[in-house]
Formats: C-alpha cells, structure tokens, sequence
C-alpha cells in the first residue's frame, strides 16, 4: 500500500526532486505546500499520512509549522527535511515532535528508509 | 565547598523520610482528610528538598519541590483525593530512583516528564476528580506511566550508541534514538543527559541505562534501523552489582551519644584496672589480683552488654515498608486487606533484622494471596519474652485445610498413607515449609509456588531460631517466628556426651528433665516417654553422634522440637549454660552433618554447637520420626 504524502517546501525544485522519489517507490503525493501557513491549511484538508517538512520558509517557519499540526493532531507524522548546518534547528524540530529528519542533498535511499521506519512504527 | 562527605548521611536521612513519606501517605489513603497527616507529608517532602538542594541534586530538588507543590494544594483543599495517592507514591518511587542513581555514582533521571503531568492536575480542584470514578484505573492521572515503576520491571541494561561518522544533526538523532528507547522501557540515565542532547551537544556516543522486559534483539531492531547509527552494544547494568558491594563499604550505624560516653568511660575504668591489676602482680598482692580480675570480668560485662547495644536495631527497620506492600498486593488481588502493626520498637540485632526482612515479607504476602479471602485484617506483631523476641504474622482468613495438607503429601508421595493419618495438625503444618511444597491450588505472581515457607524456615533456623505454625479452619492462620535476640552471643545449654562437653542453643530446647532409666518404654526396638498426654520419642545423643554409650540410672533429656514434633535426647549430663560467642564452622568441618558452629570456653577448650533439626536429617536415613509414630 501506497503512503499519502504531503510535500511542504519553498522550492518547486525540491518539491519535484522528493514527488519523484516517492511517485516511483508506489507512493501518492497528495498534495504541495510553499510555506507553513499553507502545510497547515494542506494538512487539515488532505490529513495525508505523512508529511515532508522543509524547515526554513518564508511567512511561517517548518518548527512552527509542526508546532500547529501537532497540536491539532497528535499523531501527526512529520518528517523535517534540513541542510547541513541546521543542527540546532533541527533538535528544536525533534522536540517539537518531529519523527525524524532527512538532510539535503537527498538520496532516493535515505528518503525511503525514514518513510518505512517512521510509519512502520 | 566538597559536599561529597555529605552525601551518605543525605542517603540515609532523605530515605528516611521517604520511608515515612510512603507511611504517611497509605494512612491518609484511609482516612483522606487528616490534617496533621497532610501537614506532615508536606514537611517531609519540604526537608528532602531543602536537603538536596544544598548537595545540588536539581532533579531531586524539583522532583520534591514539586511534591511539596502537589501536597500544599491538599492544605488548602483539606483532603487528599484517591488518584493523588498514586501519584505520590509514583513520586516517592521517583525520588528512590534518584537516589540509588546518586549513590551509584550515575546522574540522576530525568523526571520532567512526572513534574509535567502533574503541573496540569496542580491546576484543577484537586478534590473534585477522584471520587468520579472510585475504583477505576489509577493511571488516569497524568502520564504517570512514564514513571510507573511497574513498566521498569524489567531488566536493567546500559546500551551504547555509536552514530556514524559525519552524521548531520548528531544531537537529533540521538534524541530521536532516545525517544525510540522511551518507548520500549524506562530510561534511569543518560550520558550525554537529554538536556545536554536538546542544547546541541556534539554527541558522538549515548550511553542509555535502560529497564525494559524487551529482549535485546528488539530494541536492537526497533533502533538500530534508524539510520546513522553505527553500532549498538549492550552491557548489563552493573550498577546493581555494584551497589551491595558500595553498601559493604559505607554501612553505618547511628549511635546514640550517650551510650559512646558510656563507652568512653568503660574504656577509662578498663585503664585503670590494667595498671591496678600490673602494680598487684609486681607487688605479688594475689588479694589484690583477685580483686582487679573481678572488677574485670564486671567491666567487660558491662561493655559486652553495650557492644551488642549498638548492634540492636528496632523492628520498625523492617516493617516501615510493609503497609506499602499490604497496599499495593492487596489492590492487585482485588482484596480489602488491613495491616496493623505493634511491637515495632522490639530491638533485635541488626544482622537477624537484615536476614528476617525477606522471610517477613514473604510471610506477609503468602497471608494476603492465600489466607485472606475477600477481606481481612493481617497483623504483625512483636514481643520480648526473656532472651527472646517473637514475631507473629497472623491473619483471619481461612486457614490453612489440613485435608488439602494431607492430600498434598499423598499426592507428592512424601508419606505413606498410614504416616500421614498418624501426623498431628501441628505436625502437619509443619510440612508446609517443606521445600517444594505448596497447597495454594493457583500460582500466584508473588508467592509464587513452593518457593517460600521453606526458605522462611530456613532463615529463622539459621538466625538460631523456630517458626511455629497454627491455624484454624476459617480463623486464620499465626506464624510465630521465636528468634534469639543477637547472633554473635548465644546462650547454650551444657551437655556430656561420651565424655565430651557439646552445646545446645537453648533457644531450641523446649525443656529438661531427669527420669529414672525404668521409666523409658519401648515400642519395638523404639525408646519411648509419655509426657504431658503426649508419647515422645527419645532418641540417646551418643547413638546419634556415633559415640559409645554407657547405661546410667538417671536419664537426663533434653527435649527439643523437629519438624514439628517433641523429640526427647538421652544425655550423659547436663552441665550449666554458657553465654557462647559462636563462629561458624570453617571447611571442612562445615560439612560435619548436625554441627553449627563452635565456641572456645574460658580454658581454651572447644566446644561444637548441635542443631537438633540438622542432626535428626542428617539421620533421615536411618531414623525416621514417621516411622516412629507408626510403631506407637
């Protein structure tokens, strides 16, 4: 079974790049989001089963982005998408309730291996 | 300024008042509105925090701030309602925890997350939200369960992280690892603290102390996949290990002043008499050395008497964590259980004390799953009866059925049939201590099945003493554990055998008396006595030690109890009683069947010191009591 995903990046080059990823693993990409406001309103229509969070973005951050969707729902399972150097912001995102990270560049490997162990969980 | 010298006496004092934290809370589980009882729960948690917070202990400090926090609100409120009583004693658990960490040497946990759940019940009317629900789930309160001491009952394992070379965001991942953990078990510590972890801390390895029933092939699945970890390992946690040997070292005794001064003032006059008794032999004043041996044997007399003084330790020392035991067992078998306590001041030694701690326990816990059915009262009880102290743990349940008893041994084919009908109650009973024996029908998660009773015995028979069991058909079950009051010195009864003079503790013998050689029956080839309305046994010591013998007019007994039952030894003479310093046999005399130690009399000679109970199994073979009770 296909997971349904929620893609939440400023760049339409990085949105593509991960819709590729999971659209060739048998994944739906139900949906795109720019900024945090935007992954906020995304995500309480859609309710997809995972959500892909970039953390820096303009008009609301990814932490807070997070922060919003978690309070909402619980069980949210969000994953951050960072650079490198963004360590600080990154256990911030972790505390946050974040269910794990993947850093930039992406491989298609790495990106898959989170997506399993955080749902199969 | 080193604070470390500190630290046992904070040990020490703050579980004291953890002890009566836990006390204090079960009486107001029964009476909600006491006052003073509120009051005093809030000073106790108040000096704790006032303690640790001079050592720098943080979480200890909040931990019991917040408890402090948590108690204040029931001040107000003037009652304490049901589902705080868990938390406080989830709480009290906690700060156990804290401190076996602090004396490990560990840091100590974090307990943010038991602050953060009760943070929001601090808010509500803490009367209002208990009698909801009466009887419900106790875990509704916050998320204790993160700190429930039952989801660590597991084993305790320290695991090491190692992440992989050039991992982005190390500190996120190792929370994230940590966070995996919480999930499986209870975490006590972490190295580097998760606090450390949260401000960035470059953290290349975690070790995580961790207590979880998952094996390690799990925990090694569910985290090891994530990825940039390199490799886990798993040690033991050898912190348990270590912490009886830390014990051995540091073990303290309080004593009061006033008996180091009379100490001081022994060791002075002890001073004196050595120069006075000198002066008299140089002079060859043997009046004058007469005089000072007699001064001498007075003082160390006295100094024995106060030596063994400071071994004494109330009872209190065992039974203070009873009530808590009662509360918890009580509430897991659905049974309304009443606990009294008296005697609690009896002074025992405090090596007896440390040896009956478990056998008490197990007693009390075998009443409650076994004696008591829907509802009863158990009461522990202590008493001083001359040179012993007695210890009864006694229920009004259902008793013990001696004909489940009977069955049992058929069953087990441990008597024959013929045997079995011979036994007397007490007799009977008496076979519940035997080792694998058990008439409870269900196993229960804590008394287990035919562990127990016999280890009791065991224990009260080493410490030179004699459990005693009566029960009644629906009146409840008495064991009376008669226990001397000090190890190291022990009275003995003086008896010739074959010429040799050996010990009887005289804690084990019930009576002496003189016959006349006619009066001895036989019943068989069986040497037999009626006394009192009850035919014993008798049994010549010299056989029993493989001695030669020699027939005298007088017989002289000793009767003593095995297995239950009155036995009666045939001794040469008795010859007085010795107030015996007994050591242990060493190898290989230890293997000597029927000995248990040995004592030096005043003229260098040694004397053994019999066990009747070991002497008469050692025996089993060739004597056996039930095949004496058939030929009656």
């Amino acid at each position: 079974m296909g997971v349904r995903v929620l893609i939440v990046d400023d760049a339409l080059f990085m949105r593509n790049m991960l819709k590729d990823i999971f659209v060739k693993a048998g994944h739906e990409v139900v949906g795109e989001a720019a900024n945090g406001e935007e992954a906020i309103s995304r995500y309480a229509e859609l309710k997809p089963d995972l959500v892909t969070m970039d953390i820096v973005m303009p008009i609301k951050s990814g932490i807070e982005a997070l922060s919003e969707i978690r309070s909402a729902d619980p069980e949210a399972c969000v994953v951050m998408c960072s650079a490198l150097g963004q360590d600080a912001l990154v256990v911030e995102a972790v505390q946050a309730g974040a269910k794990d990270f993947i850093v930039k560049p992406f491989k298609e490997e790495r990106v898959l291996d989170v997506v399993r162990r955080v749902l199969g969980n | 300024m080193d604070m470390s010298k500190y630290q046992e006496l904070f040990l020490s004092e703050t579980r004291e008042h953890l002890r009566r934290m836990s006390q204090l809370t079960i009486a107001l589980e029964q009476n909600p509105s006491d006052r003073e009882g509120i009051d005093a729960l809030f000073r106790e948690a108040h000096s704790i925090k006032g303690m640790a917070a001079s050592m720098g202990y943080e979480r200890t400090t909040a931990l019991s701030h917040h408890l402090e926090d948590f108690l204040d609100s029931f001040r107000s409120s003037g009652s304490v309602p049901e589902a705080a009583v868990d938390r406080l004693l989830a709480g009290i658990d906690l700060l156990e925890g804290l401190l076996g960490s602090i004396e490990a040497g560990q840091p100590e946990q974090d307990v943010d997350a038991f602050i953060a759940a009760g943070t929001d019940l601090l808010g509500e009317e803490p009367a209002t939200e208990s009698e909801s629900e009466p009887g419900a789930a106790p875990e509704a309160v916050g998320s204790t369960e993160k700190v429930d001491p039952a989801a660590g009952s597991g084993r305790s394992f320290k695991v090491m992280f190692e992440l992989a070379e050039n991992t982005p965001a190390p500190a996120a991942r190792a929370l994230l690892a940590l966070e995996a953990l919480k999930t499986l078990g209870r975490i006590d510590s972490c190295r580097p603290t998760e606090e450390e972890m949260k401000q960035g801390f470059a953290v290349r390895q975690l070790a995580v102390w961790l207590q979880s029933e998952h094996a390690e092939e799990v925990i090694r699945e569910k985290v090891g996949a994530m990825p940039d970890i390199a490799r886990i390992s798993f040690e033991a946690d050898r912190r348990q290990e270590d912490r009886p040997r830390l014990d051995e070292d540091v073990r303290t005794v309080r004593v009061r002043t006033a008996l180091l001064d009379k100490f001081v003032n022994l060791t002075g006059e002890m001073i004196t008499n050595r120069y006075m008794l000198q002066s008299a032999t140089r002079s060859r004043d043997w009046d004058d050395v007469e005089t000072g041996l007699n001064l001498l044997s007075r003082l160390v007399t006295d100094l024995h008497y106060h030596v063994l003084q400071v071994r004494m330790t109330p009872l209190d020392g065992i039974t203070s964590n009873l009530p808590r035991l009662v509360r918890d067992q009580a509430r897991k078998c659905g049974k309304q259980v009443k606990l009294e306590i008296t005697g609690g001041e009896v002074e025992l030694d405090r090596a007896i004390l440390e040896d009956l701690a478990d056998p008490l326990v197990h007693m009390v816990r075998n009443a409650i799953d076994h004696g008591i059915e829907e509802e009863g009262t158990i009461r522990v009880k202590a008493w001083r009866e001359k040179d012993l102290a007695l210890i009864e743990v006694a229920d009004d349940g259902r008793g013990i059925d001696p004909s489940s008893v009977r069955k049992r041994l058929s069953e087990k084919n441990l008597l024959t049939s013929a045997q079995i009908k011979a036994l007397t109650e007490r007799e009977l009973f008496q076979w519940i201590c035997y080792p694998g024996f058990s008439t409870a029908a269900e196993v229960t998660e804590t008394s287990g099945r035919g562990v127990g009773m016999d280890v009791v015995k065991a224990a009260v028979e080493n410490l030179g003493g004699m459990l005693e069991i009566h029960s009644k058909r629906d009146e409840g079950s008495r064991f009376l554990m008669k226990m001397p009051l000090s190890i190291a010195i022990m009275k003995v009864l003086l008896v010739e055998c074959a010429g040799q003079t050996l010990g009887i503790p005289v804690t084990r013998v019930l009576r002496t008396l003189d016959i006349r050689s006619e009066e001895v029956q036989l019943s068989g080839r069986q040497r037999i006595y009626p006394l009192d309305d009850e035919v014993i046994p008798l049994y010549p010591l010299n056989e029993l030690l493989h001695l030669p013998t020699n027939g005298a007019a007088v017989v002289h007994l000793v009767i003593t109890e095995v297995q239950g039952r009155k036995v009666g030894l045939i001794v040469e003479r008795l010859t007085g009683q010795l107030e015996a310093f007994v050591k242990a046999m060493a190898k290989p005399l230890n293997r000597v069947a029927g000995i248990s130690g040995a004592t030096i009399t005043g003229e260098g000679k040694i004397i053994f010191i019999l066990d009747p109970q070991l002497l008469f199994e050692a025996e089993a073979d060739q004597f056996s009591l039930s095949d004496v009770e058939e030929s009656i």
